[in-house]
């Protein structure tokens, strides 16, 4: 890979899906950093803020219940910390600087940047049932709740701040059902797309 | 009866639509309050003299609205035009305040003349956003003063959130001092004929001696927490005359001022009315932006100004169907003859509604019924009055979704990483409410019985 030509990998996921799997490898091949819930991480020691205090917060759907907004201006910590991540990856794009991103409406905040590719990972329910069971060490009902209530969360969040849908296949690039060819040739095949779409833009 | 089912439907609706937010509240309450005109008065009511009292063109008309030769006059119900008028006055005045640069300069000139200290720089900021809120809106003051307090903390390693929820406090406090300092005390001061100096005689004082237990309570809570880790060494400190964008502007903008507080603080004397008041620092305020005056013109907050309308239609609709009679009659009822239990109720339930709902709402629901209360209890109306102001100004306090300056306080915190949920704001602006409403109810039983 040409080293000075930015690449920018957005990869959206459902719970179980395998997507984030996908991405750490993704980021390997690419030999390309990988940002995911240690994107706060890097955001709280450049401020010099407590780091736990974010993460709480971090892609954690608004609670318009207990939350308000006067004159565009949200007390909502989860609305806040989205943004924060939203300005930090702009800002991160903007540098020039290539890496692979996990979730956080990535497929849209940096949609401008022509360096974008997007992807969104989604699998059949038992499959993904399957996974989290062994993840986690649950049973299947447990972790077909712990999916349901997870996937909730991430389509809240997301579609809160985007107009496109989470997991609607017009929003992204490349949506691949995991559950088909495996996590290997699933990966194998994104890597490709990227490579094909990277090298040789329509 | 059919009447009075839809005007507390149409009412429960607009609240409902207003807290969950989903629609911008200027389009619930306008919509409501053309819901309000069409079917409870028009089709249930067939009173075209309601409507005309609920939309209170003819008030605008009469000169006692813009001069008031003798003792001050009530105002009929319906639209507050004196509010809609003064706070769209407000509104350009401190938009040319912003932009000369006058809120920035006053920030960094006290913090500057405290040495860049932590400590004296929580305590000032204080004092400053108590005093600024008594004439000005407080999301302007909270606005400014929270954005220096972060950059200060980041130039001198304390931590930010402290100083703000104690500013953030202190602004709502503030602005339960005057008559114009809280949209509830403008429609209080407008709806029932009360100047600006029997705010600051009666409110002003109470709010005052709050203040200082409420330093004194926010000092022993954060002071551990502000030891500054910056600061000895080399730091370059913004200046407070790198906040003025243009000098003339500046000036003006000072004199428009000072030129206000005066008109206010004189009203009684002068005859002015807060509508004229309002109308005469807009207009010069414009005049004196020269070209920048359309600038000035589409930052006012037209929103806003249309959410008071709609509201007051309402509300006007309330009391025109007899509702607000009917839950003025129950609260009479439940305190019997006690005076003092009367003023209990008012005072917490005001306080305990508005941490928790938008007080304007409230505020201008509520008057009508302290006005019924007053006729059939025979409560003096100023002190239920004083009551309603500073129940619902300080209970604002106490939720980090009470009051508009809670919110824009918060998110500029929050947007610098520093969050505020609802536990840490409630863990120390709780405690603070319950004591000031306590104070408050201390002061009112002194003074008044």
């Amino acid at each position: 890979m040409e080293k000075e030509k930015q690449l920018i990998i957005s990869v959206g996921r459902e719970f179980g899906s395998g997507g984030h799997v996908i991405a750490e490898e993704l980021a390997k091949r690419f030999d390309i950093p990988l940002y995911d819930d240690n994107l706060l991480m890097q955001i709280a020691e450049e401020k010099n803020l407590v780091h736990g205090d974010l993460t709480k917060y971090d892609e954690k759907p608004k609670n318009k219940l207990f939350y308000r907004t006067v004159k565009g201006h949200s007390n909502s910590p989860e609305e806040n910390v989205a943004n924060i991540q939203f300005e930090y990856l702009r800002k991160l794009a903007s540098e020039g600087k290539s890496f692979v991103i996990v979730g956080r409406c990535s497929e849209t905040k940096l949609k401008d940047f022509p360096a974008l590719i997007s992807v969104f990972v989604l699998g059949d329910k038992e499959v993904k049932a399957k996974r989290i069971m062994e993840k986690y060490d649950l049973s299947e009902e447990d972790a077909k709740q712990m999916m349901q209530r997870e996937d909730w969360k991430r389509k809240s969040y997301h579609n809160y701040y985007c107009k496109g849908k989470w997991g609607d296949s017009r929003n992204y690039d490349f949506s691949i059902n995991s559950s088909r060819l495996g996590i290997e040739k699933t990966t194998d095949m994104i890597e490709m797309f990227i490579k094909e779409k990277h090298n040789n833009p329509a | 009866m059919i009447a009075q089912i839809l005007a507390v439907a149409i009412f429960l609706v607009m609240f409902g639509l207003i807290v969950s937010e989903k629609i911008e509240r200027h389009i619930v309450s306008m919509g409501c309050g053309v819901l309000m005109l069409v079917f409870v008065f028009g089709i249930c009511m067939h009173s075209m003299p309601a409507v005309l009292e609920t939309l209170n063109i003819g008030g605008i008309l009469k000169p006692s609205f813009w001069y008031l030769a003798g003792a001050s006059e009530e105002a009929s119900s319906g639209i507050n035009w004196a509010t809609i008028i003064f706070i769209a006055g407000m509104m350009v005045m401190v938009e040319g305040m912003g932009r000369a640069g006058f809120f920035r300069w006053l920030c960094l000139y006290i913090a500057k003349m405290v040495k860049y200290k932590a400590i004296p720089i929580f305590i000032t900021f204080m004092m400053m956003s108590f005093v600024l809120a008594m004439f000005i809106d407080s999301i302007t003051v909270i606005l400014f003063l929270a954005a220096v307090t972060v950059e200060l903390a980041q130039l001198l390693g304390f931590s930010p959130v402290p100083v703000i929820i104690s500013e953030i406090f202190c602004a709502n406090l503030g602005g339960s001092a005057t008559m114009c300092g809280d949209p509830p005390n403008i429609i209080i001061g407008t709806s029932l004929g009360y100047t600006f100096g029997d705010f600051v005689k009666n409110t002003g004082l109470i709010a005052l001696i709050s203040l200082v237990f409420v330093i004194l309570y926010f000092y022993f809570c954060f002071h551990k927490e502000l030891k500054q880790t910056h600061g000895d060494g080399e730091i370059s400190y913004p200046q407070p005359e790198s906040a003025i964008s243009n000098e003339k502007d500046f000036i003006i903008s000072c004199v428009i001022f000072a030129c206000a507080v005066v008109m206010l603080v004189t009203h009684a004397q002068t005859g002015l009315t807060v509508a004229t008041i309002g109308l005469a620092i807009g207009l010069v305020t414009l005049i004196t932006a020269g070209r920048d005056a359309i600038v000035l013109l589409k930052k006012v907050d037209y929103k806003t100004l249309l959410f008071f309308i709609g509201l007051f239609i309402v509300v006007g609709g309330l009391e025109q169907t007899g509702i607000l009679k009917v839950i003025a009659d129950f609260i009479a009822r439940v305190s019997g003859d006690n005076a003092m239990l009367m003023i209990a109720i008012v005072l917490w339930i005001s306080a305990v509604a508005s941490a928790f709902v938008d007080n304007i709402p409230f505020a201008a629901t509520m008057i009508p019924i302290i006005k019924t209360l007053s006729q059939t209890a025979g409560v003096d109306l100023s002190i239920l009055s004083w009551t309603l102001a500073i129940g619902t100004d300080i209970g604002g306090s106490g939720t980090p979704i009470g009051a508009s300056a809670n919110v824009v306080g918060i998110s500029v915190a929050s947007k610098s990483g520093h969050l505020i949920g609802w536990g840490k704001y409630c863990k120390y602006a709780a405690p603070a409410t319950v004591l000031v409403v306590l104070i408050s109810m201390l002061c009112i039983y002194a003074r008044y019985f």
